[in-house]
């Protein structure tokens, strides 16, 4: 099976700031894939550059089988992205906001409140589906952000830390929601730097200043660097320090 | 072409949902168009002038009394030296002095010619100018009364020389007539360019641009789903103005009122597009706010709205080249004011479709989705 996203010494440059340094690697489809790393350290250029949002300076990269440089578009009809920045419409309600999106995604006219319902029920925020979402909880809005993001039913999700700033309960709850989707076949590619949602990863890769310093599953790179915790393999990669 | 509809519709929810903005679009917009035709006001009246009589002879009282029967003049009093003149100007309790030289009565009979002197605040140009004028037309008035009677020796009289104006188009020197199609062109310039560019640079900030440009939307889905609200609101708007002009300021539409919507819509494009060209290089509001608003006013102090292109220099009438606002205040006051017909203002509809075209196209061509 052809992987969902695939990169070959993927390079972007900003002058002479070197922001993601000559990184490769394979997502297969139906994937959970965790981007660590602290800030700065080159993730969401990484994130933009495979979104089609941002063009690589050099090295290659498909996802989802096109050419970041030449069918940025065809890239955009086959993902949904959803960014730390949040990304919906405040002064809209819900139902405006899957609305919308449901209609920029070229969904059918007819299918759109099929698809409002599925997601209102889904989350269980019928209640609040005509409030403002500026009314929301910020854990609700993540999650309907996320649900919007998914609106298209596309192969890959990508999403740019997107349980910044909530609860950790709301964060689990964002994560089953995560493996649903995957369950489902969608390829997720997601950045953080909560170390306990990079346990939930089927792979992880930890980036320190743009460069890629490794990339496995939590247990083999827990064994890989002898500890008991990604935070401790994060603590050894990125700051050059053991924490026991 | 179904995602252009969406968009529209947003926008509208959105402008909706903004109420203080919808009411500020369309109230500030009448609150201008009352003000600025009430208060931009050119006529004259009421100038103070003082006099220096050097001479004290009937010919320097008759030219005085001149001034005395008009009544834009108010004669404050005589002054008795230039010292006095310069005071009183600077005081500010006479608006020009008219000074008249010894032996002003001799030198005209005798050599047949004399000057006076004119003296005028000019701390306001354009005021000076007016008052200038209206001075220099009194006292050629006089000349040629003299001239007329010293040739009255011959049975027949000379001509008598008067100054006599016709004010076309605008009968009775209505400034509110003149200010009106100006002022309803300028607002369009504001709703269109100035709240579509903050419009877009909002969706920025938010981080909702960033959001749509990961989808399949394009760009020309984009720029028309931003476009048409924008078009529909500004054409409410300008109804609105004709419904004013009409009613408040009972300003018959001489020329097509269908002309005038063709007008208003083709530089409604216009506006919109340079609002866009705006925010594809704006990164946040203010930046869009200081560039729309240098834009505006040069283009509106430039475009003769309250000062005839004509007497600009040079450089300033070159720069009106680029100037939309120039080319539809003129076609505005044509066809309201004197009924010009398509003929009449093909050019400017050219022109302004020309720069329409050109700035939309230049925004679409800065407008990326991928940077």
């Amino acid at each position: 099976m052809e992987n969902a996203v695939h990169t070959h010494q993927l390079t972007k440059k900003f002058g002479s700031f070197i922001a993601t340094d000559a990184i490769t690697f394979d997502v297969a489809q139906g994937e959970i894939f965790g981007f660590l790393g602290a800030n700065g350290a080159g993730k969401t250029t990484a994130m933009r550059m495979l979104c089609g949002l941002l063009k690589p300076s050099s090295g290659e990269a498909t996802v989802a089988g096109f050419d970041v440089y030449r069918q940025s578009e065809k890239i955009k009809q086959n993902i949904g992205y959803m960014s730390q920045r949040f990304s919906l419409y405040e002064d809209l309600t819900v139902r405006e906001n899957i609305r919308f999106y449901g209609g920029i995604y070229g969904l059918r006219r007819a299918d759109i409140p099929v698809k409002t319902d599925q997601i209102l029920r889904k989350l269980g925020i019928e209640t609040v589906a005509d409030s403002l979402v500026a009314s929301l909880p910020l854990g609700w809005k993540q999650k309907l952000a996320f649900s919007v993001a998914l609106i298209h039913e596309p192969k890959i999700v990508f999403l740019d830390e997107p349980t910044g700033g909530v609860d950790p309960i709301t964060r689990r709850q964002f994560w089953d929601l995560i493996y649903e989707a995957a369950h489902g076949g969608t390829t997720v590619f997601v950045t953080t730097h909560y170390m306990d949602e990079a346990e939930y990863c089927h792979r992880v890769s930890i980036m320190v200043d743009g460069k890629m310093k490794a990339l496995d599953t939590p247990s083999g790179l827990k064994t890989a660097y002898n500890v008991d915790s990604m935070d401790a393999v994060f603590q050894i990669l990125a700051r050059g320090t053991s924490t026991k | 072409m179904n995602r252009i509809w969406y968009m529209v519709e947003k926008e509208i929810r959105q402008l909706r949902r903004n109420p203080v903005l919808l009411r500020i679009m369309i109230l500030a917009p009448i609150m201008q168009l009352i003000l600025l035709s009430y208060a931009a006001n050119y006529e004259v009246k009421n100038l103070n002038i003082a006099v220096i009589d050097g001479d004290h002879t009937t010919y320097s009282q008759r030219l005085v009394g001149k001034f005395r029967h008009l009544d834009n003049f108010n004669l404050t009093g005589y002054l008795s030296s230039d010292k006095q003149a310069r005071q009183t100007l600077l005081a500010g309790d006479a608006d020009l002095v008219l000074v008249i030289l010894p032996h002003f009565e001799r030198d005209l009979e005798k050599a047949g010619s004399t000057a006076v002197q004119l003296l005028v605040n000019a701390i306001d140009g354009s005021k000076a100018g007016i008052a200038n004028g209206y001075a220099t037309a009194i006292i050629r008035d006089f000349s040629s009364d003299i001239v007329a009677e010293t040739r009255a020796v011959s049975p027949g009289g000379g001509p008598q020389l008067t100054i006599e104006n016709q004010y076309w188009y605008n009968p009775k020197l209505e400034y509110k007539t003149f200010m009106v199609p100006g002022v309803l062109f300028e607002l369009l310039l504001l709703v269109g360019g100035l709240v579509s560019a903050l419009n877009i640079v909002r969706e920025k900030e938010i981080g909702t641009m960033e959001q749509l440009n990961v989808t399949p939307i394009r760009k020309h889905e984009f720029i028309l789903g931003k476009s048409i609200p924008f078009l529909i609101v500004g054409l409410g708007l300008f109804t609105v103005g004709l419904l004013l002009g009409r009613f408040l300021f009972q300003i018959r539409i001489e020329g097509s009122v269908a002309l005038m919507y063709v007008f208003a819509l083709l530089f409604l494009i216009l506006c919109v597009g340079l609002g866009l060209l705006i925010s594809t290089l704006a990164e946040n509001q203010q930046q869009a706010l200081f560039v729309s608003f240098f834009l505006l006013v040069l283009f509106i102090l430039l475009s003769g709205l309250f000062a005839s292109t004509e007497n600009m220099p040079v450089w300033a009438q070159w720069l009106n080249w680029f100037n939309p606002l120039k080319y539809i205040i003129e076609v505005g006051r044509n066809v309201m004011l004197k009924g010009s017909t398509f003929t009449d203002v093909s050019r400017p509809f050219f022109v302004l479709a020309g720069m329409a075209v050109g700035l939309l196209l230049l925004a679409s061509w800065r407008y990326r989705k991928t940077v």
